[in-house]
């Protein structure tokens, strides 16, 4: 564009004017004849030929799909048919006086003939593949439903086939007397097709792919000749192609529906891009305009705001319509900004150009979902940058959504501007998101992208900064907010340095900032959602930064738990990521049973990734329509915010680890023993499956085999398998003080697996002593006695500490493995007997009927009914205190068991 | 001591039966024991084939070959089998089909498979039986190897298909009489006897206590959980059985309601001199319920009552061990001493 300015002298301009009026002739010619016959073709088919065109072509199909035995797709051109015939039915009933087409019939004969004779072939059926027999028996009921209704017909024809060839003279004969060109009977047109079409092809690819080259030039206008040179070739493409195109049956082009639609496109396309060029031209003149404007002002002397506002105004005002070249609008602007620069027309015209810029840019892109050009992207940024600057050095220019459009103020101090930085700005965030997510995170082109991060930062800042100045507090909440939302996710060393003292306690750290902006929006904000979000993301800020206990509390005050699921799905994923975070932190400062309470939700799903918005899920079965995948694809987070899941499946499976084993141990023969981890416990029992195990690999291997070997007390091995280089690599290191969260790891596994051992084998132990116990534990020794008498106080062992001799003594009251079992044993004995006793009561309830009604009056029998209830009592209350009392419960055991084989004799002999 | 008495029992039960006794090959019984302890794992079962021939009311058994290992799809299982008795019959050895052998797991082996297999097995040869051997019990020094013939009662339900509560009270079917337990009758030639005392002779003096050990806690544990797994699934049978009985106990009393009711109204009617209505309509409101299947109740039953005998004889045998133990123990000492 400067370049055209550079050289563009008016004479230039005149002639290439010349040229391009004169290509344009052409080109209209060429096109408007291309229209017209696209006008006689509407006009002249009719819809009954239309529809007939339409059913042949299915026919034709069919009989295809029948010759090779090809059976679901004849049953999908079946449905395709009657669809088409119930179309095509107003037509005939109108045309024809309701009687069904000949073809039609024949076609739903020789279907039928042909379903009979691969039903009737069983051999041959036997062969079919399950999916054609399938659809054999479906095709099979649809048609016999089907001709129900044409029955009389059929009979009729039936009566008098006639000949194939017949047939399709009658169908062409129908196509004919529409008045076009189906005047080829489809066997001979089609190897004489094949040829044009591949010709065909060619150019056509040719010619969308010029019209790309010229849609990415910038410089567009200027080398006009050329382009206008290559978009006659188009043209003649075009008129070749629509000779081709006159050629081709109409049937052809019904069989190709797609592609014809496609072609219509293109068309259509074209025509837009002539229609643009049109526009350009007019445009160009407009441009010349603007171009001999300063000249023309110069001779005046006199351009004024008044002036480049009303042309703003014009240029704005294309907005919106349809034949608007977009990107010449925004040419235009920053030619205004120029000239308005140029003759000093003050700062507030500048800042509302700015801003009609940035608002033409984000119009340039008519689809939201798709992300904007890196050029517009780039320059995006600038203007806005620009136009920041120039709002935040001139303190008296006021531009506010609020400035109703006549209050709007140019020429004297205070200056009002209508328009909104705030929704720029957020619009500008969103787009940057947008454009992060179509890069390959993996690629250099993610990281190029990335750096504009600091840029985009950079603008959020300068509104921020404007807003502080001049805003209400629901804009600077909104302002705030987005800031956060670029702050929140990153880590800063230099507040754990802080926190060590490294650095004096004035220094300025994330945390701080992020209290500040938090604290203003949870003082100042009256919407709901952008408080959630600011605790949300403070919370994730804190856990990141390892402050356990700040962040846990902001969870518990704010009872974000409660009403989290009514929020919309942003701001859940938000909790989600939070809660992750949260659980790491917990985990790193040595909580394993609050990480675990943190991640156990996210994990026990086992769609992690979907839940922290990671990436899809690979679709299964059309569990969701493409637009909710397009929905969601737009909730991803992009690829530098993510949580490493991979870390986030081991922490929570180590901390799962931690809780699981010391409590299996400690409750192994409990029979409502619950799990506290479901995933960790279906891991643990699809390795015990297998009946080969083979070095671990994974990392969840890793952690199943650590759990093994602290199921045996062997500290040693389970820390080995879960400290180690591969998993160092692979999961540790990934922590900020790695050093310091594996040094903590391996402390935990070492006592809980001292807990693990005490529980599985204090059974064979009378007497340990502590010293011997901290020596395998490598533990000291006050800790290995604090962790027993923590044990003995929460009686999950029975032992006594003997301080002298530094042992513990065990008490042997638990039972051992085989006791225990037998005691469950007497447990689902009883109940058995609990059902039987029930079952046999049902019967006595209908003898007691029988006998009521006078069939049977068995005064014995009563009394042992009596009897059994009075025994009864005495054994609900004796198995109340079983445990106590083991051998009178099996005498009463006895006891009833030959009472119930008494009964079975009594009702032997009934 | 119980094996004894189990023996005597089975005799005198079915002493109507084509076959008193299984007489088996110790080269057999040392084939099946190998292909066992080889290839059954806690997945799936060793199975194979059993052949011999029928002398008067006792099943020979001198020969068996393994089943190939299912999952190979290629394998016609059939086809196999033929294939090895054929050949076998070339090298003039028994080549009769008896029947087969399966490994097991803590004797829960009677179950509805077996129980098919068997019925197939006994329907079309009318000898054969079915051999288990328990590798884990074995593994422990105890060798365990029954065989089984499903009775009469049992083929004639299986035959019938019907597992309702009738059936099995019309044919008497119980847990205790859907299998029959046959003695099986190990028998070496002559020349294998002497080897083996030979052999006896060769092993040196404190080598010979293995079969003395006391481990008996981990047998008795896995034999208890799978009680308590079938006392389980038995509770489950009879808590389903109960819900039936309620639900049938509803229909009835309605039932009789209804049919009272129309009684009265009949006996109305007649006063008036109308036809009565007849029963049939109302007792055809109330369609019967469909009796829950008894079978793997029965099955259960047997599994449960397979277990338990297995206990109480594994524990006479421990006892046994211990005092064997003790005495020589006691012998040691006194050498000692002197």
């Amino acid at each position: 564009m400067s370049r055209f300015f550079a050289n563009g002298s008016e004479s230039e301009s005149e002639s290439s004017e010349e040229e391009i009026q004169a290509t344009n002739f052409n080109k209209a010619s060429a096109f408007q004849f291309s229209d017209d016959e696209e006008e006689v073709k509407r006009v002249v088919r009719s819809t009954k030929e239309k529809r007939y065109e339409n059913l042949t072509s299915i026919i034709k199909t069919i009989r295809n799909h029948k010759k090779i035995k090809d059976i679901p797709n004849t049953l999908s051109s079946f449905e395709d048919l009657t669809r088409a015939y119930q179309k095509a039915l107003p037509v005939i009933s109108k045309e024809e006086n309701g009687i069904t087409p000949r073809f039609y019939i024949r076609c739903l004969a020789e279907l039928e003939d042909f379903i009979n004779e691969v039903w009737e072939d069983r051999e041959g059926r036997k062969n079919l593949s399950k999916n054609n027999s399938k659809s054999l028996g479906t095709l099979r009921q649809k048609v016999r439903k089907y001709i129900k209704d044409f029955e009389d017909d059929l009979s009729r024809f039936r009566e008098a086939p006639d000949q194939e060839s017949e047939a399709e003279d009658e169908v062409v004969a129908l196509e004919s007397d529409g008045g076009d060109a189906g005047d080829d009977s489809d066997a001979g047109v089609k190897p004489t097709e094949a040829v044009p079409k591949a010709v065909k092809s060619a150019p056509a690819k040719a010619a969308p792919a010029d019209d790309d080259d010229s849609d990415d030039s910038i410089d567009w206008d200027s080398d006009s000749e050329s382009e206008t040179e290559s978009s006659d070739d188009e043209n003649q493409y075009q008129n070749m192609r629509e000779r081709f195109l006159k050629r081709t049956t109409e049937k052809e082009e019904k069989d190709d529906d797609k592609r014809k639609d496609k072609r219509k496109e293109q068309k259509t396309k074209i025509r837009k891009r002539a229609e643009d060029d049109e526009d350009g031209e007019w445009e160009t003149v407009v441009k010349g305009h603007v171009v001999e404007k300063p000249k023309m002002f110069e001779k005046d002397a006199e351009i004024d705001v008044p002036l480049v506002l009303a042309k703003l105004l014009e240029i704005m005002s294309a907005r919106g319509k349809k034949r608007t070249d977009r990107r010449l609008q925004i040419d235009l602007l920053f030619e205004l900004r120029d000239i308005s620069d140029q003759h000093n027309l003050g700062t507030a015209v500048s800042v509302k150009i700015h801003f009609n810029i940035i608002s033409a840019i984000y119009d340039y892109n008519q689809k939201i979902s798709e992300p904007m050009k890196l050029e517009h992207w780039a320059l995006l940024l600038e203007v806005m940058q620009s136009m920041m600057k120039l709002l935040l050095a001139n303190a008296d220019i006021i531009m506010s959504e609020s400035v109703a459009e006549e209050h709007e103020e140019y020429a004297t101090s205070p200056f009002y501007v209508r328009g909104c930085p705030l929704a720029a700005v957020e619009r500008l965030d969103d787009e940057f998101v947008k454009l992060l997510k179509e890069c390959d995170p993996h690629s250099n082109d993610y990281v190029s992208r990335l750096k504009d991060e600091v840029n985009v930062v950079k603008t959020i800042e300068l509104v921020l900064q404007y807003f502080e100045r001049s805003g209400t507090n629901n804009e600077r909440c909104r302002i705030y907010l987005r800031k956060i939302e670029h702050l929140y996710y990153k880590f800063d060393p230099e507040v754990l340095k802080k926190k060590r003292g490294e650095l004096p306690a004035t220094t300025s750290t994330s945390v701080d900032v992020m209290d500040k902006l938090c604290k203003f929006i949870y003082a100042k904000d009256d919407t709901d959602r952008i408080r959630t979000r600011a605790i949300l993301a403070h919370i994730y800020h804190h856990a990141m930064h390892d402050n356990w206990f700040q962040a846990r509390d902001l969870v518990l005050m704010s009872h974000l738990q409660d009403n989290i699921d009514a929020a919309d799905p942003a701001t859940r994923i938000l909790y989600n990521r939070m809660m992750a975070n949260l659980g790491l932190c917990a985990f790193r400062q040595g909580n394993v049973k609050d990480a675990h309470h943190c991640l156990v939700d996210l994990m026990v799903t086992g769609k992690p990734k979907e839940l922290l918005a990671q990436g899809l899920l690979p679709q299964r079965q059309h569990e969701r329509s493409a637009e909710q995948e397009k929905i969601e694809k737009q909730r991803q987070m992009p690829f530098h915010m993510h949580i490493n899941l991979e870390l986030l499946e081991c922490v929570y499976l180590v901390s799962a680890m931690l809780l699981e084993i010391p409590y299996i141990a400690a409750h192994e023969f409990d029979a409502r023993r619950r799990m506290i981890s479901k995933t960790f416990y279906q891991q643990l029992r699809s390795s015990e499956r297998q009946s080969l195990v083979g070095p671990p690999e994974s990392m969840r291997e890793h952690v199943v085999a650590a759990a093994k070997a602290m199921r045996c007390g062997n500290w040693q091995a389970c820390a080995n398998f879960i400290v180690n280089k591969k998993m160092n690599t692979k999961v540790w290191d990934l922590f900020y003080e790695s050093d310091r969260v594996r040094e903590m790891l391996t402390k935990f596994i070492k006592e809980e697996s001292l807990r693990t051992y005490l529980f599985t084998y204090s059974n064979v132990y009378t007497s340990i002593s502590i010293p011997s116990l901290a020596q395998m534990y490598e533990l000291p020794v006050p800790k290995v006695h604090s962790i027993i008498s923590k044990m003995i106080i929460n009686e999950e062992l029975m032992a006594s500490l003997d301080d002298p001799s530094e042992t513990v003594g065990m008490h042997r009251s638990e039972p051992s493995r085989l006791q225990a079992l037998a005691m469950q044993f007497v447990d689902k004995v009883t109940n058995l007997v609990d059902v039987n006793e029930k079952v046999f009561d049902m019967k006595q309830g209908n003898f007691f009927q029988r006998g009521n009604m006078g069939n049977r009056g068995d005064r014995g029998y009563n009394r042992n009914q009596n009897n059994q209830g009075g025994n009864w009592l005495g054994q609900r209350r004796d198995r109340n205190n079983r445990n106590r009392n083991q051998r009178g419960h099996h005498k009463n055991n006895q006891d009833r068991q030959q009472q119930q084989q008494q009964q079975v004799q009594t009702i032997d002999e009934e | 001591m119980a094996n004894r008495a189990n023996r005597h029992a089975a005799r005198t039960e079915d002493s109507d039966n084509t076959i008193n006794y299984v007489q088996c090959d110790g080269l057999a019984v040392m084939k099946m024991v190998k292909h066992c302890h080889e290839e059954s794992s806690n997945m799936d079962l060793a199975q194979g084939a059993l052949l011999g021939l029928v002398v008067d009311k006792c099943l020979e058994i001198t020969n068996c070959f393994p089943f190939p290992k299912s999952g190979d799809e290629t394998m016609d299982e059939e086809m196999y089998q033929l294939t090895v008795m054929r050949r076998l019959r070339r090298v003039n050895v028994d080549h009769l089909h008896v029947g087969w052998y399966q490994s097991s797991d803590v004797g829960n082996s009677l179950s509805m498979a077996l129980l098919e297999s068997q019925y197939h097995y006994q329907t079309s040869i009318e000898e054969s039986v079915v051999v288990v051997y328990d590798t884990q019990k074995s593994s422990r020094g105890f060798l365990c190897l029954k065989a089984y013939r499903l009775t009469p009662q049992a083929i004639q339900m299986y035959k019938d298909g019907d597992f309702t509560p009738e059936a099995f009270r019309t044919l008497k079917v119980g847990y205790e009489n859907l299998f029959a337990e046959i003695p099986i009758v190990i028998k070496n030639s002559p020349l294998t006897n002497i080897m083996m005392s030979e052999l006896n002779e060769l092993l040196p003096e404190d080598k010979g206590h293995n079969f003395l050990d006391l481990g008996t806690a981990t047998v008795l544990e896995n034999q208890m959980r799978s009680l308590i797994e079938r006392v389980d699934e038995l509770y489950q049978e009879a808590v389903r059985y109960n819900k039936y009985q309620q639900v049938v106990f509803k229909q009835d009393t309605e039932k009789h309601r209804a049919l009272a009711k129309l009684a009265a109204e009949n006996a109305v009617r007649t006063s008036k001199g109308e036809p009565t209505v007849p029963e049939e309509e109302v007792i055809k409101q109330f369609r019967p319920m469909t009796a829950p299947n008894r079978l793997t109740a029965t099955i259960t039953s047997g599994q449960i009552n397979t277990h338990a005998q297995h206990i109480a004889q594994f524990c006479s045998q421990s006892l046994a061990k211990l005092f064997i133990t003790e005495s020589l123990q006691i012998a040691k000492e006194a050498k000692e001493t002197k």
